[in-house]
């Protein structure tokens, strides 16, 4: 290989380093504990999709170019060039990982493999080979903060066709959907669409809550790419617009991986500590309902429902009870899956797989062990709070006719208020 | 024998504890010099607390219960492994010091006979556990996943193990005799007692020795290293 080449991609191994990456690659035993962690391998079969793997991977670079032990005996670590063959089958199993983090669940030293994956991330895009559709995805995120001028209009008359659905589903005309709203205690991150501003607007409406809706989705293909700078800046498009009018807090929608973001990336990569808090929409709903803002009808749905613990909300996110007891509030046969909480099965539709067409087969595949979980449960619904876990869970239940109906917490929520509709 | 036993449990044993206290410093000194990233990559449930954090850490690190829940089996040789290693390694504390409250409370026949079952025992432990770990690399992806270091570790482990077996079950040499050997190593003036060079065991303490020296020296380079990492490794488990 050219040295050229090579010195760019260990440039960005260098850049990259951390202890915790540095220690990730020094003391893994290869004990492929956390293969059956891994939902991707169990549904495959496939070593390719094998945590440890994935991480060798970069491991056999590291080996090579940045110890010594490696560079003398290169044979006894399998250490080697990041050459297209490395590199090839490092693009297959980095942006197939969801980043659902249940291989470093069962690792006996907590070993992350989605934080290795992460240097592989900048090392593909280093070398020419980023997803091109998470990369796409990202970049137009971008152009529309860059440009936003252009879009504003837009977007504006768009929240103004949801705010007349505001007002005839909670019949009060004066209902709005306030938008860059100084001196506002709440803003709310949304996702492109109506349905994830909707039930909130009748939510926040009907708790009184002073609230401003963002224009920007918290959606972030960046991370998923894997550019921490561009993730940063789309991130940075609502941080900014919280700043500015002063709110009290940043309410994220039932987004998994945008709610990790803004909760436990945005600082560390912007060096600044918010001046707001950080909530996901469930813990805030939770809230009111505990504290009687907003009044459900108790038995809302008779019908056996399970709830789906996103990865980046649950397991990465640290939101178990809050979920539940919602949908203990307006349901009367819930049902979890089995395992739960933190040893819940990634449903596979993570890390910007959806998003990615040529994946297709692949991830509905992988949704093997989360298929299993919920046919075991014998629901009729699911409840998830994250968008790619729906589109996942929707697509499983597709594929196989099986009549499940998939939603966002907060739909069963709005089903179960007294409203005029 | 005179020469292989002053190679490998003389000149050898200064190489291997010098090489491994350096690189052992040095890894430790390049962890603790690369800095940590500020994003906390804490996984949920965690501790509220620092003492709650650094109890979780230590439950982590020495039971690992996620790893039990998910591969018993593996998990029941590598627990049993580890703490026969731990004991084995407190067992051979002897060669410094003689553990004197211990042989006062079981006497001095006791002692042996407490140390023959404990040493006995742990040394079987460690090869089967090793043998398991051998046979679990010859197949399938554990076999996809190995790397020559693997199996250059565990052979190096079985041979180190099988020659202390040798000497425990098949040796008349006295604990007394080894300790000999070993203080004399300590204070720079170094002796092979003849009862040992004389003996069936001169070449089995030699060849325990050159793999001891060879791992002690690989140590450092290998993924052995877990031993100290896997504490702050586990500590970011609960950030
Ligand atoms: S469980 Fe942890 S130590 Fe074992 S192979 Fe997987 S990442 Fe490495
Ligand atoms: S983070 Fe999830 S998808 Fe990625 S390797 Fe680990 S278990 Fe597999």
């Amino acid at each position: 290989m050219e040295t050229q080449a090579i010195n760019t991609l260990t440039g960005v191994i260098d850049k990259k380093m951390t202890r915790q990456l540095k220690q990730y690659l020094d003391i893994c035993a290869r004990c492929a504990i956390c293969k059956d962690a891994c939902h991707q391998y169990v549904a495959t079969g496939d070593f390719t999709y094998l945590p440890a793997r994935r991480a060798e991977l970069i491991r056999q670079i590291y080996k090579k170019y940045f110890t010594k032990a490696g560079e003398f005996v290169p044979a006894l670590y399998e250490a080697r060039d990041p050459d297209e063959n490395l590199l090839d089958e490092l693009y297959e199993s980095t942006y197939a990982c969801t980043g659902c983090r249940r291989c470093m669940y069962y690792c006996p030293f907590s070993i992350d493999t989605a934080w290795i994956l992460s240097a592989a991330k900048a090392i593909l895009i280093a070398a020419g080979k980023g997803n091109e559709m998470l990369g796409q995805l990202a970049d137009a995120a971008l152009m529309k903060s860059d440009n936003f001028e252009m879009f504003k209009d837009v977007i504006i008359d768009g929240f103004k066709d949801v705010e007349g659905k505001l007002k005839e589903l909670t019949g009060d005309p004066s209902a709005e959907i306030p938008v860059d709203k100084e001196g506002a205690d709440v803003l709310y991150v949304a996702l492109a669409g109506a349905h994830s501003i909707l039930p909130a607007a009748a939510i926040f409406h009907e708790a009184g809550t002073n609230w401003t809706l963002s224009m920007f989705e918290s959606a972030n293909y960046g991370y998923f790419f894997g550019d921490a700078e561009k993730a940063r800046r789309i991130a940075d498009r609502f941080m900014d617009e919280a700043k500015r009018l002063g709110v009290k807090e940043v309410v994220i929608t039932e987004c998994g991986h945008a709610y990790r973001v803004a909760q436990f990336f945005h600082e560390a990569w912007s060096g600044e500590k918010h001046p707001f808090k950080v909530r996901h929409i469930l813990e805030v709903i939770d809230e009111y309902i505990k504290d009687g803002r907003i009044t459900l009808r108790p038995g809302a749905i008779t019908e056996p429902i399970t709830y789906h613990d996103p990865c980046q909300v649950g397991r990465n996110g640290g939101i178990f009870e809050q979920p539940r007891d919602i949908v203990r509030a307006v349901a009367t046969d819930f049902r979890d899956m089995t395992p739960n909480r933190a040893e819940q099965w990634c449903c596979g539709g993570g890390g910007g797989l959806v998003a990615i067409a040529e994946m297709e087969e692949f991830r509905l595949k992988s949704g093997a062990k989360k298929l299993e979980q919920i046919k075991a449960t014998g629901a009729r619904i699911i409840a998830s709070p994250c968008e790619n876990c729906r589109l996942q869970m929707e697509g499983l239940n597709d594929q196989l006719d099986l009549g499940i109906t998939v939603k966002p917490v907060m739909d069963l929520v709005l089903d179960a208020m007294d409203l005029p509709r | 024998m005179e020469t292989y036993l002053f190679l490998t449990s003389v000149v050898g044993v200064y190489i291997g504890i010098g090489v491994f206290v350096v690189g052992m410093a040095w890894r430790i000194y390049q962890w603790s010099t690369t800095p940590k990233s500020p994003v906390k990559l804490g996984l949920f449930p965690k501790p509220a607390t620092a003492t709650g954090r650094g109890a979780k850490m230590l439950k982590d690190t020495f039971i690992a219960p996620h790893s039990a829940r998910i591969e018993p089996v593996m998990w029941l040789f590598a627990f049993a492994f580890h703490v026969a290693a731990l004991a084995a390694f407190v067992g051979h504390g002897r060669l410094v010091v003689e553990y004197t409250p211990l042989v006062q409370l079981l006497g001095s026949d006791g002692m042996r006979t407490f140390a023959a079952w404990s040493g006995g025992t742990a040394g079987i432990v460690m090869m089967v556990a090793v043998l398991y770990w051998i046979a679990r690399r010859t197949y399938g992806p554990f076999k996809q996943l190995s790397v020559p270091e693997d199996y250059f570790l565990l052979f190096l482990l079985l041979g180190i193990i099988v020659m202390g077996n040798h000497m425990r079950f098949l040796g008349h040499v006295s604990a007394e005799t080894y300790r000999e050997w070993f203080q004399s190593l300590l204070v720079f003036r170094p002796v092979i007692p003849a009862e040992i060079s004389g003996s069936n065991v001169g070449w089995s303490l030699g060849t325990h020795m050159l793999f001891v020296n060879v791992l002690f020296v690989y140590f450092p380079f290998s993924k052995l290293v877990h031993t100290i990492g896997a504490f702050s490794a586990n500590l970011v488990r609960s950030e």
